[in-house]
């Protein structure tokens, strides 16, 4: 038991406090996205499955995703999906199409691409969640 | 060995590791068209307020996005669930442990799995036979 909480310690101390500046931010910003999406999508799997399982429970599940806190959070949710998938494609193409082309300078260049090319993608999407929040939660006029 | 600044290629027989790094990748690309497309509309144009059951139940309904829910359900729980394995081996290191929250996640993986997809053949069979 011990070997296990000692394991735990040093690889999150690993996570936390190796210095390797974009591409340590990206590995955990993909890592954080990655898990936070996975939790979503566990709880959100089940619950769709009531509308078969359980139909007349789903109102009321779909009455929790409609509250505000959820609201917020199916914004930083549909962030997570968007730079996951940009820095995903950008993982995926270095190491299977691109190795040669690997070097530490251009993968900061396209770290700092995968972060700005999310930001654009995100932005009116945010906007429009955040207005549909205020509009059927907080009574502004549509 | 040569020396040289080409990348070199050395033929490995691909075991279960290397499968999964590649799924890893593949999956990931499949679900750019996926799960993006999957939240642009149901998140972004459609929108939590306009959902209930009635809505989900006239989606499936339709063959072909019953089609796309299941392509989406496969690719991204098991793209996800394999992630989260990956990130388990770095604070799991014994190879019984390993084995055992391998296992664990495989079971944790097809329960839900099959929850998902019986509720998209299903829901709408259901509703076909009550029409
Ligand atoms: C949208 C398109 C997506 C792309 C292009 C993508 C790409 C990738 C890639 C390439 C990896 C491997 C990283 C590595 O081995 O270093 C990965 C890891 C992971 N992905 Fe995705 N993914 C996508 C969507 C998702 C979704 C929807 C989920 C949630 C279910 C998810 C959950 C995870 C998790 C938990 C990991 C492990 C994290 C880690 O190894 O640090 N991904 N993804």
């Amino acid at each position: 038991m011990t070997s296990l909480v000692d394991s735990f310690r040093t690889t999150m101390r690993g996570y936390l406090t190796y210095r390797g500046r974009e591409g340590h931010l990206a590995f955990l910003l993909h890592r954080l996205t990655g898990l936070g999406t996975l939790l979503f999508l566990i709880i959100h799997i089940v619950d769709t499955s009531f509308v078969y399982f359980a139909p007349h429970l789903y109102a009321e599940t779909i009455e929790l995703y409609r509250s505000t806190p959820f609201m917020i959070g199916e914004i930083f949710l549909v962030f997570s999906v968007i730079y996951h998938g940009v820095n995903g494609v950008r993982i995926a193409v270095v190491d299977m199409w691109l190795p040669h082309k690997w070097t530490l300078t251009a993968q900061k260049n396209w770290t700092r691409w995968a972060v700005l090319i999310t930001i654009v993608l995100w932005l009116p999407a945010a906007f429009i969640m955040f207005r549909s929040m205020l509009v059927h939660n907080f009574g502004f006029g549509g | 060995m040569t020396t040289s600044s080409q990348v070199r290629k050395v033929e490995v027989k691909p075991n279960y590791e290397n499968v999964a790094w590649k799924w890893m990748r593949y999956s990931g690309i499949a679900l750019i068209p996926l799960a993006w497309t999957h939240v642009l509309i149901k998140d972004i144009v459609v929108g939590v307020h306009a959902i209930d059951l009635e809505y989900v139940i006239v989606q499936w309904s339709s063959i072909g996005w019953q089609v796309f829910d299941i392509l989406l359900l496969a690719f991204a729980f098991a793209h996800g669930m394999n992630g989260l394995r990956q990130v388990s081996f770095d604070f799991i290191h014994g190879a019984g442990a390993r084995k055992a929250v391998s296992w664990g996640l495989f079971v944790m993986w097809l329960v839900i799995s099959a929850m998902g997809a019986i509720a998209i053949i299903a829901a709408a069979q259901n509703h076909l036979a009550n029409l």
